[in-house]
């Protein structure tokens, strides 16, 4: 959007006009996911879609971690993808093949690696991984800066979980209880976090401090003092919010210590530290972010798309040969649940649904085998793009991407980030063959 | 009392927090968005119609912009402005709006437009007469069918006349046709701040008739932030017809450099002093948005060279006010408004630069009063300035805001 062109709105109220090759969206996971993959291809992308969910992320990436139903964990994420396609033809993992799921978690974490925030790659097995409730989850790649605790949690190392006065939503005493029995050598500290007066701080508050170094120098002291014996030490994440890995670098060297991060409840620093690089980042290899804005209307031609929205200074139309919806679920707005039923929000597509409200849910919440209206969503072809009422693709231009999909529970199958890189990574390429087969 | 405005959607909210933890106004007054929000929803008004709180909020719009449900919470911050007494109002930013209405020249200073006249009229004589290359220099007054009608904020008649300088040079430069008016020529509006909006339309609505009596095309926000805000978010929001267009003068900057008519670039810059800049949350997240972002990184780095601009983090639309605006720096709260400033003190520390640049008057004084209170060394700099600078034509009393090591490379 040029700043004449937005002033001169303020006379004429016409709409401003741009036109890409790709649009993709929404701008959670699977819509920063589908921009990275369509840069690599080398596609004309604009990417809208409001604020998103990324900022709720652990910054743990899951592939697969528990199969459905099961109470088991999943350690080869990989073998159980080929279970999980025997018995689930429908799910969305089941349709990419798992090379190319391997190909765009290793493009993923790569792009994050340039962008500052440096990830373990995808590796053959799953990684044990901290949660802020001290329990452990499986997980694919973690950020370099908890990588440290996969590892100390797998030597049961003796270790110091150390949290801050004032801070909610970590407590290194639940973390210690809850794990204690299976890691004897866990100890607790509580300190003052420096420079901060009193009442309740939160990791953003934290992270941002410690990318100034003088605020680092003087949680080494602290940290030194509650490490005592321990030469490991765990830290709720606030290792720095733009460079995290430098943050991790700087205190190990003033402390001498091995320290890692767990994530803390929402609103935390991983997400937040997410979605900053992609907002800073992506307009830089080109993609034409347009963030804070819903879509408010989308109509298909016979020549592509045409994506109506509203800033401040009035109409943007946005035309695309390409579209790529990943607009999420309930909370995100891509799917609204109504009296009726569910329904998705920009087209109207068909939503994959229980017939009636009465079969949303089972009577225990907690029950393993989940929820069918968690399964709810939009059914698509082997190329992702979502069906119309008829059972056909609604437009040879739509593709879909990420939770949105039909036959999937992320939450259950720890398999949020999964969904969405892998959905996305074959939605972007199946873009591509189609404005291939066009230009 | 009522606080919720009509049609507003506030129970999407999540009570996820993240605007609490993205609020550098969390904590004081042991208020925060999230805890005023839900107070809110339980109707408590007279409490939210109470709490000073609403006078540290600096109605930035960061809640709303990284909140997932786009709920503006500054709304509400306005509205329980509206609700105090004006005797129980921050004395500062009422006096301030009542200077605004006690002139023709719309000052929050209260200068009178003779004054503003006399000022003007006098430091232009002086410029000719000790600056030979500026013997020719303009500064028109109430002409009649110029292109841009250009505002000033009153801190420089008033405190500073001789930082009108840079300013008259570098429109002499490009060539512009321009003038200011005698009245309504004030940038500053802090009737929206205090919460009374009859007196935030009547400026508006003097300035808006000062524009047009000139017939300008152009009414040019100087470099100040919330004038710009305040009109344009005005004029739409009391229907006002505006037959010109609202514009900044950053975007001027950046087009005169790209067209080559003011032909600035980073050679003196020979000893690889580093810049930041700070996006005044006025002009980009709650006006312009990336695409004026984007125009000022264009400017800086022209001025200082690439690789001596680094960006805070966050930035953009995602930066974080200063703690100047909203009326903070005139309300009285020091205390408080110092606690808010420490997260922009800790992102100017965290860049390393020696300097700041901003294009708004406010976060210029609230960053240089932070950088003294918490023992920062950087300095704060107006693009006019160094764009001066760079050109080599900064007179000996334009230097103000100069350190020894930007000094050093003038002489």
């Amino acid at each position: 959007m040029t700043t004449s062109a937005a002033t001169k709105n303020i006379r004429d109220g016409n709409a401003r006009h741009l036109a890409v090759d790709l649009a993709v969206i929404g701008s959670g996971l699977a819509g920063f996911a589908a921009s990275i993959f369509a840069v690599g291809r080398r596609i004309v992308t604009a990417q809208v879609g409001n604020t998103g969910a990324v900022a709720y992320t652990t910054g743990y990436l899951d592939l697969l971690g528990r199969e459905d139903g099961s109470r088991t964990d999943v350690t080869d994420p990989w073998q159980a993808l080929e279970k999980l396609a025997a018995d689930q033809p429908d799910h969305p993992l089941a349709n990419v093949p798992r090379e190319d799921i391997r190909e765009a978690f290793t493009q993923f974490t790569a792009f994050l690696g340039e962008g500052g925030l440096a990830y373990s790659r995808p590796g053959e097995r799953n990684l044990t991984a901290l949660t802020p409730a001290g329990t452990v989850k499986q997980t694919l790649c973690v950020p370099a800066t908890m990588a440290a605790g996969c590892h100390a949690y797998a030597e049961k190392s003796p270790c110091v979980i150390v949290d801050f006065k004032g801070l909610k939503g970590f407590s290194g005493r639940q973390v210690a209880a809850n794990l204690q029995a299976r890691w004897p050598g866990l100890a607790t500290a509580r300190i003052d976090f420096p420079d901060i007066m009193t009442g309740e701080i939160y990791p953003e508050v934290m992270a941002r401090a410690l990318e100034v170094p003088a605020t680092r120098e003087k949680l080494a002291v602290r940290l030194k003092a509650a490490a005592g014996e321990a030469k490991i030490i765990g830290l709720p994440a606030v290792l720095g919010m733009h460079r995290p890995d430098l943050v991790k670098a700087e205190l190990e060297r003033l402390t001498g210590l091995v320290i890692f991060e767990i994530p803390t409840m929402p609103p935390s620093v991983p997400g937040i530290r997410l979605r900053e690089m992609f907002e800073q980042v992506l307009p830089q290899k080109g993609v034409t972010l347009i963030p804070q804005q819903k879509i408010t209307r989308l109509n298909f031609d016979a020549d592509g798309a045409t994506l109506s929205l509203a800033d401040s200074f009035g109409p943007i139309e946005l035309r695309a040969r390409a579209v790529i919806l990943a607009t999420g679920r309930f909370l995100s707005g891509g799917l609204e649940a109504e009296r009726t039923g569910i329904r998705e929000t920009l087209l109207n597509l068909p939503v994959v649904q229980p017939d009636n409200r009465n079969h949303w849910y089972r009577d225990r919440y907690t029950d393993p085998r989940g929820h069918a209206i968690h399964r709810a969503g939009l059914a698509v072809d082997r190329a992702f793009r979502p069906l119309g009422s008829d059972g056909q693709p609604y437009d040879e231009r739509l593709f879909a991407a990420g939770v949105i999909l039909a036959h999937q529970d992320w939450i259950r199958g720890r398999s949020g980030a999964g969904i969405a890189i892998a959905s996305a990574y074959k939605a972007v390429a199946e873009a591509e063959k189609f404005l291939s087969s066009r230009s | 009392m009522e606080l919720l405005p009509e049609g507003a959607s506030f129970e999407a909210c999540l009570t996820c927090g993240l605007c609490s933890s993205g609020c550098p106004a969390a904590g004081i007054e042991n208020m925060d968005p999230r805890k005023f929000i839900r107070m809110a929803m339980l109707g408590m008004d007279a409490e939210l119609s109470t709490t000073p709180w609403v006078w540290c909020c600096t109605q930035c719009r960061r809640c709303q912009h990284v909140c997932p449900m786009n709920i503006d919470i500054s709304q509400l911050v306005f509205l329980a402005r509206g609700n105090w007494p004006q005797d129980q109002k921050p004395s500062g930013i009422v006096r301030s709006c009542q200077m605004i209405r006690s002139t023709d020249s719309t000052s929050a200073m209260g200068l009178p437009p003779s004054d503003f006249v006399f000022v003007v009229e006098d430091v232009l004589q002086e410029v000719r007469e000790n600056q030979p290359a500026f013997a020719h220099l303009q500064a028109p007054m109430d002409k009649k069918g110029a292109h841009f009608f250009v505002n000033q904020n009153s801190r420089e008649p008033m405190s500073e006349p001789d930082e009108m300088v840079p300013l008259w040079k570098i429109l002499d430069l490009v060539g512009a046709d321009w003038t200011y008016s005698s009245k309504g020529w004030a940038a500053e509006n802090f009737c929206m701040f205090a919460g009374d909006e009859a007196a935030w339309y009547e400026v508006v609505k003097k300035r808006v008739d000062a524009v047009s009596d000139l017939g300008c095309q152009v009414w040019l926000n100087t470099e100040c932030g919330h004038s710009y805000y305040t009109m344009w978010h005005g004029i739409n929001r009391f229907g006002l017809s505006a037959d010109f267009t609202l514009e900044s003068l950053i975007t001027w900057y950046a087009r005169w450099i790209r067209e080559g008519k003011l032909p600035v670039n980073s050679k003196w810059n020979t000893k690889n002093i580093k810049f930041t800049v700070q996006d005044p949350c006025m002009i980009v997240r709650k006006a312009f948005g990336e695409a004026i972002a984007e125009d000022m990184r264009f400017v800086v780095k022209t001025l200082v060279g690439e690789d001596n601009f680094i960006d805070m983090q966050p930035n953009r639309s995602a930066n974080y006010c200063c703690g100047g605006g909203g009326g903070f720096l005139q309300a009285g709260m020091t205390d408080h408004r110092r606690t808010y400033g420490k997260r922009k003190f800790d992102q100017i520390m965290a860049t390393g630069a020696a300097y700041v640049l901003t294009p708004c008057h406010n976060c210029h004084s609230q960053m240089e009063d932070i950088g003294h209170f918490y023992g920062g060394s950087y300095g704060v700099v107006h693009f006019w300035t160094l764009i001066c600078l760079s050109l080599g034509i900064l007179g000996e009393n334009e230097r103000t805001y100069l350190g020894p090591d930007l000094l050093a490379l003038i002489d």
